[in-house]
C-alpha cells in the first residue's frame, strides 16, 4: 500500500462542553475519492476543516506527505477546498477567479494564463472565462469554484457537500463527471455528504461518522453487505432491523425463532439486532410463506418495487420485489393475506449502534 | 403597515361579495383615491419649501423680505459667485467636507470591521460608545468640543495659512461623522460571506490579501454610501462648526446665517440652490457606483 497522502492521527475537537471529533484516525491514499458520510452534526464537516485548516484540532495531529500540519495556517497547506456555497468572488470574473491563487503564489502573468485556460477547458467554462458569476448558473459558478481549486494543483482537493446546491438532475450528471476529473487530474478527493447514495456511487471507501465518532472505515460494498452496526446498516441503503433476544437460536419479537447460517458472525456481548435489507427479504404473493403478513403499499420504482407489508404483531417491514412479479401485487387489495421468508444466509447479527 | 390592513379589510369583505371582487393586487394600489392624496401631500411636505426657495432665487427684489415676486432674474447667482466672503465660506466647507469625509469613511471602515470581526471583552460597552456620537443632542457635542480644544488649548493661532486654519473644525466634523460611516458599514458587513474569506485563504492569500482583495470590494457599496452620509453631514453642520470655527473661519450655513440675520436676499437663495444642485450631482455619482460596485 503506498504512503497515505493525508494522515489523520487521534484526532479530537472540542467546542467548550461539545465534543465535535473524538478520536478520529483516518489514512487517505494517495488517487482516492474518499467520502466523510453522516447525518447534519456528525463532525464530518468538522473533520474536514480541520484538514483545511479552518478548524485546530483539540487533540491529536493532521499530517500532509508526512508533513504534520498543526502549526500550518490554510494558506500554506498543499490541499484545496470547494465550499459548500461555491464562494466564488463575485466581483471578478471567471477568469480572475481562477487566476487569483496563483497570483497568491507570486506566479507572473505570462505563467499564470496557460494554466488558467487550461483549468477552464478542464471543467468546460473555455468560453465562459470574460463572464462575472452573476451571469452563471449554480452548475457553472460551482465548475468555477473546482477549476479555480485545482489549478493550484493541490495535494487533495477537499469538497464540502459539492452537490447540495444543485437541482436532482444535474447532480446526477455531476456524480459521474466529479469522477471523471478525480480520474483525469489524479489528486485525491475527499468529499463531505450527508447522502449516502451520493457516497457510494462515487467514493472509493467510505468513513460513517456519528456523534463526532468514526463508525466504520470501508469500501462502498464492504459497507452495505457488512455493516459494522445497526446505525451503519441504517444509514446506508434500506434495511430492517429486528431487535433479538437469545442466542443461538436467536428469537425476535416479530419473526420467532431464527436459525442463522453456521459460522455467522454474532458479536459476543451487548444487545443485538438483525439487519436485513429488503432485497434479501422474498415476498408470496398468498400465505405459502413461513412467516404470515399483510401487504400495504406497493412503491412502484420501474426496474423493481418496494412494498411494505405488516407482520402479525403489526410491526412494519420493506420487501422489494423484481419488477416481474410487482403486477400480481398490484392486483391484490390493500391488507390481503401475503407471507414472506427471509435469506438468512444475507442477514447480519450487528450490535446495537448507540454504543 | 397600511396596505397589509388594506388587504385584511379586503379579504374579509371578499367572501359576503362575489368571487370577482377579490382583493386589489400590488399596482391597483396606485389606483385609490386616498393613496393618492398621501403621496401627494407628503411630497408638498418634503419639497415644497426647497421649491419656494429655488424659485424665488430667480426673484427679481430690490432688497430684504423677497417674499413678494418681482419678476425674473438671474442677477443673484452672478452677484452670489461675486461675494467674496460666500465664495471664501462655500471653500472651506467643500475642503472641511471632503477631508473630514476621507478620516470618517477610513475611521468608520476600521471600527466596523474590529466590530464586526472580532470579538473582545467589553465589546458591547465600545459599540455604545461608537454609536453615543449619534444619539448625543448636537449642542452639547459642539460645546463638548469647544471646551476641549480651549482647556488644552488646541485654538488656531490668527493667521494661519489655509486650510490648516480648518484643522478644528475638521477634527469635530470627522468625530460626528465618523459614526454614522462605522454604522453604514458595518451593516453592508453583515451580508459577508464568510466562505469568501476562508476561500481566498484556501487559495493562499494572507490576512491582508483577503482584506484588500476580498473583504474591502465587498464593503464599497458601504463605503461609499458612508462617505456620502458624512460628506452631507459635514456640508450642512451649523451647531458644531458654530462652536469650533475661529474668527476668521467661516463655513457655508455659519456665512448663511450670519447673512439671514441682516436680511433675506435671493442671493443667499442662489447660493443655496447651487448646493443644493451640487449634492444631487454627488448623490447620483454615488448611486451610480454602488450599483455597479454591488453586482451581488
Amino acid at each position: 500500500m503506498a504512503e497515505p497522502i493525508i494522515s489523520i492521527r487521534n484526532v479530537s475537537k472540542y467546542f467548550g462542553d461539545f465534543t465535535a471529533l473524538e478520536d478520529i484516525t483516518i489514512d487517505i491514499r494517495p488517487g482516492e475519492i474518499f467520502a466523510l458520510l453522516g447525518p447534519s452534526g456528525c463532525g464530518k464537516s468538522t473533520l474536514l476543516r480541520c484538514i483545511a485548516g479552518f478548524e485546530t484540532p483539540s487533540t491529536g495531529d493532521i499530517l500532509i506527505d508526512g508533513k504534520d500540519m498543526t502549526e500550518v495556517p490554510p494558506n500554506k497547506r498543499p490541499v484545496n477546498m470547494v465550499f459548500q456555497s461555491y464562494a466564488v468572488f463575485p466581483h471578478m470574473s471567471v477568469e480572475q477567479n481562477v487566476a487569483y491563487g496563483l497570483k497568491m503564489d507570486g506566479m507572473s502573468k505570462s505563467e499564470i494564463a496557460p494554466k488558467v485556460a487550461e483549468a477552464l477547458e478542464q471543467v468546460k467554462l473555455g468560453q465562459f472565462a470574460k463572464r462575472m458569476p452573476d451571469q452563471l448558473s449554480g452548475g457553472q459558478r460551482q465548475r468555477v469554484a473546482l477549476a479555480r481549486a485545482l489549478v493550484k494543483r493541490p495535494r487533495v482537493l477537499l469538497l464540502d457537500e459539492p452537490l447540495s446546491a444543485l437541482d436532482a438532475k444535474l447532480r446526477d450528471a455531476m456524480r459521474l463527471e466529479l469522477v471523471k476529473l478525480q480520474q483525469e487530474v489524479g489528486v485525491s478527493f475527499v468529499m463531505v455528504t450527508h447522502d449516502q447514495s451520493e457516497a457510494l456511487a462515487m467514493a472509493d471507501r467510505i468513513a460513517v461518522m456519528k456523534d463526532g465518532r468514526l463508525r466504520q472505515l470501508a469500501d462502498p460494498v464492504t459497507l452495505y453487505e457488512r455493516p459494522a452496526d445497526a446505525f451503519v446498516a441504517d444509514f446506508i441503503g434500506r434495511v430492517n432491523l429486528f431487535d433479538v433476544t437469545g442466542r443461538a437460536p436467536f428469537t425476535a419479537k416479530s419473526l420467532g425463532a431464527l436459525e442463522l447460517p453456521p459460522g455467522a458472525e454474532v458479536p459476543p456481548v451487548g444487545d443485538l439486532v438483525l439487519a436485513i435489507r429488503p432485497e434479501y427479504i422474498h415476498l408470496h404473493p398468498d400465505t405459502s410463506g413461513p412467516i404470515p403478513a399483510k401487504l400495504g403499499d406497493v412503491g412502484f420504482q420501474g426496474d423493481i418495487s418496494v412494498v411494505e407489508v405488516t407482520l402479525s404483531d403489526g410491526r412494519a417491514i420493506l420487501v422489494q420485489v423484481e419488477h416481474d412479479e410487482t403486477p400480481a401485487l398490484l392486483a391484490l387489495p390493500l391488507g390481503a393475506p401475503v407471507s414472506i421468508s427471509l435469506d438468512l444466509t444475507r442477514a447480519s447479527v450487528l450490535p446495537v449502534s448507540d454504543a | 403597515m397600511a396596505e397589509t390592513s388594506l388587504s385584511r379589510q379586503a379579504r374579509a369583505a371578499s367572501p359576503a361579495r362575489k368571487r370577482r371582487t377579490d382583493r386589489p393586487g400590488p399596482f391597483d394600489y396606485a389606483r385609490k383615491r386616498w393613496l393618492q392624496l398621501v403621496f401627494l401631500l407628503a411630497t408638498i411636505f418634503l419639497y415644497a419649501p426647497i421649491v419656494v426657495l429655488i424659485i424665488f432665487s430667480f426673484n427679481d427684489s430690490r432688497r430684504g423680505g423677497n417674499v413678494i415676486w418681482r419678476g425674473f432674474t438671474t442677477d443673484y447667482y452672478v452677484r452670489a459667485a461675486q461675494n467674496s466672503e460666500l465664495l471664501e465660506a462655500f471653500g472651506n466647507s467643500m475642503t472641511i467636507a471632503v477631508i473630514s469625509t476621507l478620516f470618517s469613511v477610513i475611521l468608520g471602515a476600521l471600527t466596523a470591521v474590529v466590530l464586526w470581526r472580532f470579538r473582545f471583552p467589553l465589546k458591547p460597552g465600545f459599540e455604545g460608545l461608537v454609536a453615543l456620537p449619534i444619539v448625543v443632542p448636537e449642542i452639547c457635542l459642539g460645546v463638548a468640543i469647544a471646551v476641549f480644544f480651549s482647556y488644552f488649548g488646541l485654538y488656531i493661532p490668527p493667521g494661519t495659512p489655509w486650510p490648516f486654519n480648518l484643522t478644528n473644525i475638521i477634527i469635530a466634523h470627522i468625530t460626528f461623522s465618523f459614526p454614522f460611516a462605522a454604522m453604514v458599514i458595518r451593516t453592508r458587513l453583515q451580508t459577508f460571506n464568510r466562505e469568501m474569506e476562508e476561500a481566498a485563504k484556501d487559495l493562499g492569500a494572507s490576512e491582508f490579501q483577503v482584506f484588500r482583495d476580498i473583504l474591502l470590494p465587498h464593503m464599497k457599496p458601504g463605503l461609499i454610501a458612508g462617505a456620502l452620509l458624512a460628506f452631507t453631514l459635514s456640508l450642512d453642520d451649523f451647531v458644531i462648526t458654530f462652536f469650533t470655527s475661529g474668527p476668521d473661519t467661516v463655513t457655508f450655513p455659519v456665512k448663511v446665517y450670519s447673512m439671514v440675520r441682516f436680511s433675506v436676499t435671493p442671493e443667499i437663495n442662489a447660493a443655496s440652490t447651487v448646493l443644493i444642485l451640487i449634492t444631487l450631482i454627488l448623490t447620483a455619482v454615488a448611486m451610480r457606483f454602488q450599483t455597479f460596485g454591488d453586482s451581488r
